[in-house]
């Protein structure tokens, strides 16, 4: 069997990123101000940059944090996510279109067909390890994205799929609109709030241990009893659950669903932020999706070329910060010696029902 | 079947293109037994090991573990028959801690359905102690929050048996578990492997040969992937054909 292609993954947990046990010391001190940051960030993006930016920052921390799950986590690099991301944007799109479908129902058609999708290509996929696994990946994206162009009638091919309405957020007899774009923001930041505590909750539980243990060694993996395929599966299954739930987001944003949603590109902008961000840490593809949606916004203004520096920053961050943004966060805390700087290496403090005291999800 | 063996290898052979590693070795492992396997480098001990736990699949013969033909089974099944090894290179997750590395392999063997996946993996009490006993055991309780990577090399072969001992098998497959250490190191890994007898059946590869020779209750030989020899310490120390293996001339 070939050797898992992990080279990027190596950087992973280079600042002691989210395991499923934490120290008492450290969750009661850590996760709580994490959460509060969180907060803090969800408020303060639409003041920072416009609403609509913002809005898409938490609708590719999403998509990052699915492809953080198979990849930083589990240890299979995606580069076909865009396939589960367009897909369910295509069929939010269509839904609503065509069927005038309500938005939470738009929002859980497409999870499912994220999953589906996953589920049968992710099946083929994971056969292959590493290289292999990447191109298979990149292949059915391919595919999918083909169809999605040749196929006009349904999709809009290159020009896209137009016309798609925002519908209200209908709860019970409250149906609030969506309209203006801070408040689909407000919309969008609280269903990702939702999203990241729920992928926190799966990070957190046995599954979180038993894909790690995949990612780092899975021919022992294998051997202390677990069935490497079926778990790879299960996450790329999740992974693509959670690219469906962005991919709907999305097609709500502008009205339309680009081609550009299910091509190769969007697959690489969601490496590229993870990378950025910090693989194996939750809170990296947040980092990540902020810092490229931002540069590319605030950059394309004055510059056109901004592809360019983003090309620079990721050269660095894989020669010098393979922790992305999170190591350095990490590296300037630890240089200005705060609170929490230092972790005894190797202290003896009980880990195991510890993490109980954790605050928020 | 009934005559006490847990483990059976009928005729068991493996060949690497034209090269044949293991030659129909037959061996039996009888339960509540150190059972070692000695041969000089390359003789097919470690592809033994493979083959039994489903590492690598056989060119021919059986595998019988409790009387079940388990030829062929994929390798994440064993475990659960209760089967587990240890590997020869030192093969944990690196940049797991300590304590995550024995949690997998506890958990694997913990029936768990689906919805054991709603709960916190800090939640299972159970498998909590039964790392920390383990942790115990193999004395790294002061390390539990250490990444594996981070271990001295004695260190990772003590948590490469704790690993092993968290499917809690019946049966331990060690592949030399004194491998590269240093003579403390190596006395302390003797003492641990001897407290296990009695509780485990244990198959053994080793070099060292006086640790063979204090702690086996069996030994068989192998040489060129087939077994010349098997008998009490005693026996094996005066076979002659064991004597020429080692001194190389054979036949």
């Amino acid at each position: 069997m070939a050797e898992e292609d992990a080279g990027f993954a190596s950087g992973v947990r280079a600042c002691g990123g989210l395991g499923a046990f934490e120290a008492p010391s450290r969750s009661m001190k850590s996760a709580f101000p994490r959460l509060v940051l969180l907060l803090a960030a969800i408020v303060a993006l639409p003041l920072a940059v416009r609403p609509v930016v913002a809005s898409e920052i938490w609708i590719f921390a999403i998509a990052g944090m699915a492809l953080n799950l198979i990849f930083g986590y589990t240890g299979m690099l995606s580069f076909g996510q865009a396939t589960f991301f367009g897909l369910a944007a295509y069929t939010a799109g269509l839904m609503m279109i065509h069927w005038q479908a309500p938005l939470l129902v738009v929002l859980a058609a497409g999870t499912l067909v994220g999953a589906l999708a996953a589920a049968l290509i992710g099946y083929v996929c994971i056969q292959r390890v590493g290289t292999y696994f990447i191109m298979l990946t990149f292949g059915f994206n391919q595919m999918f994205f083909f169809i999605a162009y040749k196929w006009t009638v349904v999709t809009g091919g290159d020009d896209g799929l137009p016309g798609i309405p925002r519908p209200p957020l209908a709860l019970g007899p409250l149906a609030i609109r969506l309209d203006s774009s801070l408040r689909y923001y407000i919309f969008v930041a609280a269903v990702f709030l939702l999203a990241f505590c729920v992928m926190k909750r799966i990070v957190d539980s046995p599954l979180g241990v038993i894909f790690q243990s995949i990612r780092e060694n899975p021919v022992r993996a294998a051997a202390v009893g677990y069935d490497v395929k079926r778990y790879k599966w299960i996450a790329f299954t999740i992974a693509g659950a959670f690219t469906g739930f962005a991919g709907v987001l999305y097609s709500m944003m502008f009205g339309i669903v680009p081609l550009e949603s299910i091509s190769w590109i969007i697959s690489g902008d969601i490496v590229f932020m993870v990378l950025i961000g910090g693989i194996g840490n939750l809170y990296g593809p947040l980092l990540g999706a902020a810092a490229f949606k931002w540069l590319s916004e605030a950059i394309s203004v004055v510059w056109e070329r901004w592809p360019l520096i983003l090309g620079v920053a990721l050269v660095l961050v894989v020669l010098f910060l393979r922790g992305g943004l999170v190591e350095a966060f990490t590296r300037l805390r630890d240089a200005a010696g705060g609170p929490r700087a230092r972790r005894e290496p190797g202290a003896s403090v009980p880990v195991g029902i510890a993490a109980e005291t954790e605050a928020g999800s | 079947m009934s005559d006490g063996a847990l483990l059976r290898t009928d005729e068991l052979t493996c060949d690497f293109g034209a090269l044949r590693a293991v030659n129909r070795v037959s061996l039996s492992v009888k339960a509540g037994t150190l059972h070692s396997v000695i041969g000089p480098n390359g003789s097919g001990k470690t592809t033994l090991f493979n083959l039994v736990s489903g590492e690598i699949p056989p060119t021919g013969g059986r595998v019988y573990f409790e009387g079940r033909d388990v030829t062929g089974l994929p390798s994440h099944r064993l475990p659960h028959l209760g089967l587990g090894r240890s590997f020869q290179r030192t093969n944990v997750f690196a940049k797991l801690t300590v304590y995550e590395n024995v949690w997998a392999a506890a958990f694997a063997r913990r029936p768990h359905g689906a919805l054991s996946f709603l709960r916190r993996a800090s939640e299972f009490s159970d498998v909590d102690a039964g790392v920390r006993r383990i942790l115990g055991e193999v004395g790294l309780t002061h390390k539990l929050v250490a990444r594996a990577e981070t271990l001295s090399h004695g260190q990772q072969r003590a948590l490469e048996v704790g690993v092993s001992l968290a499917s809690s098998p019946r049966l331990l497959l060690l592949d030399e578990p004194t491998q590269g250490l240093a003579p403390e190191a190596t006395q302390q890994m003797t003492r641990l492997v001897q407290s296990l007898v009695g509780r485990y059946t244990i198959l053994l590869i080793e070099h060292k040969m006086r640790i063979v020779m204090s702690i086996s209750d069996r030994i068989s030989v192998m040489a060129f992937g087939e077994l010349i020899a098997e008998g009490t310490p005693a026996e094996v120390r005066d076979n002659p054909d064991v004597q020429r293996a080692y001194l190389g001339a054979r036949r």
